[in-house]
């Protein structure tokens, strides 16, 4: 055998079951339609939808990793031609992995339980005791047992030579791809409708529909609208983008470990107003990780108290936690026993040929021709099977020693060469192996697959087995519907009428933190680009006058307090080169602007979920063309300045939106809280800094005031061109008509305060005291014979000012988002020192 | 024999706790040879929530949780128990040790059970130096049982007790390169050592009476929670309790208060704080004839 035929895609072509032909030239009949559509295709054929689809899953962000930083993510990709099943093939496929659902559950329940299966020798102790996956605090000794510890179930199939679908990988944990699925659904939907039209295949909606029903089913009876949370390690995950979007579809509350506390036995989701009840956990992270107390302390993604919620009946866990378990690839060696027994049925979809390596003859028998195997972890079923052919010698001495050792770690499944079917690539369609995984539900009775799936689609050097890649080409799967139109999925439950609300009741309070913190880096990036593009004017332009040099010490001052430059004390022309040198290292790496754009990516696909899709795009878009306009940027000012105006419109651009999007309550009043506070704060510390200097010199700071304003065309329709202290401060401190007003922001700050708080609050309050304080300081201005001196003394009281704000904004914060102390561990394992936020 | 145990635990913090959930292990558990009379858990402050049940092992555990901001956590256990452990079998008619790993190995009907101790835990996984200290007791086809008092023995002589040279998480490797640990390092040495050779053992949690019997000597980890190795001689034998620190086979001075894979399993007081800053641990034990 050929040296890298652990690479699927190289071996023989013969060994391969080609999906579209049936190997006597023709083509199979349920691709025929499919063909005929695709080769009819206009506008450069399937290869241009190719990389029309690229770029709509590009564009709409379907990918793990976090839009706009330093490593580009490789986004999802969807090859654009579909994998047809017929619906009576994709039937018997439903139909065995149903009886499969229903004996892992049955083996669940004995094995957190009554353990016979181990008492009768039917399971090894090892399959369970050395499998870091059986959590034994699942364990249930006395007390009332849980039923169906599964409610999701996937399982990974492979195709073989015979035509025979058989099940190389059971997914019990938390099985990862239906948003995916869906998605490549939807966007060849819309990107190839051509090939939709000559088939009937079955939609995908009505199985989310049916999902989310037998989620709240599992609430208590008693809660007649039962609150339901999907428990995500939050952004930094490679499947964040699924954690968000099947929150959506599924009407979940989107809650990291942090947001959630058990109080009482019982489960709750801190809010804005206060702690609200959970009663089923969606969980997106590994078991062992779902209680500190209990189980692994796992850096804060899990709950303090959730397994005694769990024990207590108060709580449930989709799937339970110990599920895991039955991942165990070894085990499917033991599935055909185990039907008979608990079941009194016979496997209807077999696994791949697969023997436990503990028992002495399926070692022998192995060992004797291992070229026919693929050597897998017995207990991991996330790590990718190994072809010993493929290792070096040392390599699979090693191995073969290792199982020598401890035959009882290692199981052993027979290789199959997968199935082929047509993908899009450089050199037009061609045969690519697949591997398809297949998403079950239990709907409270029975179990139900979603008619379609994810098949992917393995690449050179990709290992078969184990986890799924999340680079790499999947492929959108067909159910054809059988004549005579589709099969309905049950009628919905009848949801109780709700309660009209129009507040924000339940808006998390992480995620007001984050909406509030999205709002302050907008405005911090939209001052950094102000000033900015203030600079580049004057440095375009020379500094000759001693007007000039007064002007550009002022600006000076601004950039050093917004953290753009270092140092203020260069003179003559080595400003000019100083100044230059310091806008263009702020869109480098490390480079402040550059820092912001990327703090305002990461905080909007933090509130992703909270956000329109339209909202979404349009700011992830933004930045990336953004991003890559700062790489663009070379010596020159030039680029420089086009950049900066590019973040001007993109900050305009979220004001815009969210004032068109977003529902005045709830997540909108803290965003718009961060951005007034924030201006509130710049405002103020870059008056105080332009008007730092001596009398005589004061006009210059006015003019750069009313510039970083952007109030130079309101002045001078009011003023013409007379600049004098008075009428400059009124307008850009103490007019509340004007949106750049220290005073505009503070009546806003106020507003909302008054919505978030109710009215009469003490914060609100205290914004309204300072709205005094700056109308008195103004009008001191306006009142003194010598308005000029009066205005070079505000600089400390402008400072007081904000320094008030900055006070504001720890109150909001300690009240609203309350940093949470850092949960430490007593007694066992003490290490836990990464602080966690939160809200108390 | 009866036994009156009192076991106090305080944690003191140098910032109030906001949010304390505690898992405890301190209820002796029910045995054949284990009568419990009463026990008692008393914290203060007073938990709001507090819940009991059996552990996968069938070790008694309470949880509580503690939902008031406090300063210090104090937690006192008290039980009256009658113990009487049998006489260990006589070592000579105990099966070989290759035969009781093989059962164990094999799992089945009278095996299962005591094989999940066989197999790595976090704290005692089949270290390898472990297992070749223990190599030499292992002779081929010696009796366990004599093996294992021998082994008993040698980890007695062989490992000095000096209590601040290890914590709780120091692994059995470095136990092994310095020869020095407390009780339960003893334990962890002992299990990890038979694991590697395919044996099961089990880490058991308690308590050694303070002032050791008339005339007897003065043993070594009193005044604190002990711990020891249960051992298993095969499905006719079942197990055996051995206790390294003192080269003891359990008899009538040792309170049980339950078994796991390691002393993770079985940790007395295991909790998650919210706040707290450092915290200050202090810990007695008193064990006493009644």
């Amino acid at each position: 055998m050929h040296a890298d035929s652990a690479d699927p895609i190289r071996t023989p072509r013969a060994e391969h079951m080609d999906e579209m032909v049936d190997g006597k030239g023709g083509l199979r009949p349920h691709w025929r339609s499919l063909f005929a559509a695709c080769i009819a295709l206009e506008d450069g054929g399937i290869a241009e939808r190719g990389h029309r689809l690229d770029r709509a899953f590009e564009d709409e962000g379907v990918t793990g990793v976090l839009p706009g930083m330093a490593t580009q993510p490789t986004p999802w990709r969807c090859d654009p031609m579909p994998l047809p099943i017929p619906s009576a093939e994709f039937r018997a496929l439903e139909a065995g992995l149903a009886q499969r659902a229903r004996l892992l559950e049955a083996v669940l329940q004995d094995l957190y339980g009554p353990q016979n299966l181990l008492a009768d020798g039917v399971l090894p102790p090892a399959m369970v005791y050395a499998n870091p996956a059986f959590l034994r605090p699942c364990h249930v000794i006395e007390g009332v047992r849980r039923e169906s510890l599964l409610q999701l179930y996937a399982a990974d199939l492979v195709r073989g030579p015979d035509g025979a679908w058989r099940v190389l990988a059971d997914r019990t944990a938390a099985p990862a791809g239906m948003s995916y699925a869906r998605e490549n659904r939807r966007i060849l939907a819309r990107v190839l409708p051509e090939l939709f039209r000559p088939v009937q295949i079955r939609p995908l909606r009505p199985f989310f529909d049916m999902w989310q029903d037998a989620l709240r089913r599992l609430a208590p009876p008693e809660r007649a609208n039962p609150a339901i949370a999907l428990l995500t390690p939050g952004t930094g995950h490679p499947q964040w983008f699924e954690h968000m979007h099947l929150a959506r579809e599924l009407s979940c509350v989107l809650a990291e470990g942090s947001d959630l506390t058990v109080r009482g036995g019982a489960v709750y989701l801190k809010t804005l107003r206060g702690l609200q009840p959970i009663d089923v956990v969606l969980r997106r992270i590994e078991g062992r990780l779902v209680d500190p107390l209990e189980l692994d302390l796992g850096g804060g993604v899990g709950v303090t108290g959730l397994m005694d919620a769990v024990r207590r009946g108060r709580v449930r866990i989709v799937n339970d936690p110990g599920s895991g378990a039955l991942e165990a690839p070894a085990l499917a060696a033991f599935l055909p026993e185990l039907a008979r027994r608990l079941l009194g049925e016979t496997l209807r979809l077999a696994s791949v040929p697969t023997l436990w390596l503990g028992h002495a003859a399926a070692r022998s028998r192995v060992l004797a021709d291992t070229a026919a195997w693929l050597i897998r972890p017995a207990t991991d079923g996330l790590s990718p099977a190994i072809l010993t052919e493929g290792l070096d010698p040392p390599e699979r001495l090693s191995l073969l020693q290792r199982i020598e050792a401890r035959p009882w770690d290692y199981a052993a499944s027979a290789w199959t060469p997968p199935s082929v079917a047509p993908c899009c690539t450089a050199a037009g369609l061609a045969p690519r192996p697949i591997v398809l995984r297949v998403f079950l539900v239990f709907d409270g009775c029975e179990w139900r697959a979603m008619p379609g799936g994810l098949a992917r689609v393995l690449g050179e050097g990709d290992r078969i087995a184990g986890r799924l890649p999340w680079q790499g080409l999947s492929k959108d799967v067909w159910v054809l519907s059988e004549e005579g139109g589709d099969i309905l999925g049950p009628a919905a439950s009848v949801a109780p009428r709700l309660p009209i609300r129009r507040t924000a009741g339940e808006l998390p309070s992480r995620v007001a933190d984050t909406l509030f913190w999205l709002g302050r880096y907008v405005e911090r990036l939209e001052d950094s680009a102000r000033l900015a593009r203030a600079a580049l004017r004057r440095l375009g332009r020379g500094t000759t006058t001693p007007r000039d040099v007064a002007e550009l010490q002022a600006l000076s001052r601004c950039l050093k307090r917004a953290g753009l430059i270092e140092a203020e004390d260069a003179t003559g022309a080595a400003v000019a080169r100083a100044l230059s040198d310091a806008l263009l290292r702020s869109v480098r790496d490390g480079g402040r602007i550059l820092h912001q754009l990327s703090r305002v990516a990461q905080l909007t696909e933090a509130a992703r979920d909270r956000l329109t899709d339209d909202m979404y795009t349009t700011f992830t878009q933004a930045l990336r063309v953004l991003r890559a306009e700062a790489a663009g940027v070379d010596g020159s000012l030039d680029t420089l300045s086009q950049l900066l105006l590019g973040v001007l419109r993109f900050c305009a651009g979220v004001a815009g939106l969210a004032a068109e999007n977003m529902v005045r309550a709830g997540g909108w009043l803290f965003l718009d809280l961060g951005r007034r506070i924030e201006r509130a704060q710049s405002t103020s510390a870059a008056i105080a800094a332009a008007l730092d200097q001596q009398p005589e010199r004061i006009e210059a700071g006015l003019r750069l005031v009313l510039e970083l304003c952007d109030s130079t065309i309101t002045y001078r329709n009011r003023y013409l061109t007379v600049l004098q202290p008075g009428p400059v401060l009124d307008l850009v401190l103490a007019d509340p008509g004007n949106p750049r007003s220290l005073a505009f922001q503070l009546a806003a700050m106020r507003t909302r305060l008054d919505e978030v708080a109710g009215p009469s609050d003490r914060l609100a309050a205290t914004a309204a005291g300072l709205s005094g304080e700056v109308e008195a300081l103004v009008q001191r201005v306006i009142d003194s014979p010598e308005q000029a001196v009066e205005a070079a003394n505000l600089p400390p009281r402008l400072r007081a000012v904000a320094a008030g704000v900055a006070a504001l904004s720890d109150r909001i914060d300690r009240r609203y988002f309350a940093l949470l102390p850092a949960p430490q561990a007593v007694g066992v394992n003490e290490v836990a020192d990464e602080t966690i936020r939160g809200a108390a | 024999m009866r036994l009156r145990v009192r076991h106090a635990t305080r944690y003191r913090y140098t910032t109030p706790v906001d949010l304390g959930s505690h898992m405890l292990h301190l209820s002796p558990r029910c045995l054949p040879h284990q009568r419990v009379i009463w026990d008692r858990i008393a914290a203060q402050p007073p938990a709001l929530s507090t819940s009991e049940s059996l552990d996968h092992f069938g070790n008694r555990v309470t949880w509580l949780s503690l939902e008031q901001p406090h300063a210090a956590f104090d937690v006192v256990a008290e039980a009256l128990v009658e113990v009487q452990f049998p006489a260990p079998p006589d070592p000579l008619a105990t099966p070989a040790w290759e035969d009781v790993a093989a059962q164990a190995r094999q799992g089945g009907p009278e095996a299962w059970e005591a094989a999940e101790f066989g197999f790595d835990s976090p704290m005692a996984p089949a270290d390898p130096d472990a297992g070749a200290y223990v190599a030499p007791c292992l002779s081929r086809r010696r009796p366990i049982l004599e093996a294992l008092l021998d082994l008993n023995g040698r980890i007695r002589r062989d490992f000095a007790f000096r209590s601040g040279v290890t914590t709780i998480r120091t692994p059995v490797s470095r136990v092994m390169a310095q020869r020095a640990g407390v009780c339960q390092d003893f334990a962890h040495v002992m299990i990890a050592g038979l694991r590697a050779h395919g044996l099961p053992a089990r880490y058991v949690s308690g308590y050694l009476r303070t002032r050791p019997p008339p005339g007897g000597k003065r043993r070594r980890g009193v005044d604190q929670s002990h711990a020891w190795v249960g051992c298993w001689l095969g499905p006719a034998h079942g197990w055996v309790d051995l206790d390294p620190t003192n080269d003891l086979v359990v008899r009538e001075e040792h309170v049980v208060l339950g078994w796991g894979r390691d002393y993770g399993d079985v940790s007395p007081v295991r909790g998650i704080i919210l706040g707290g800053g450092k915290h200050a641990l202090s810990v007695s034990v008193d064990l006493d004839e009644e």
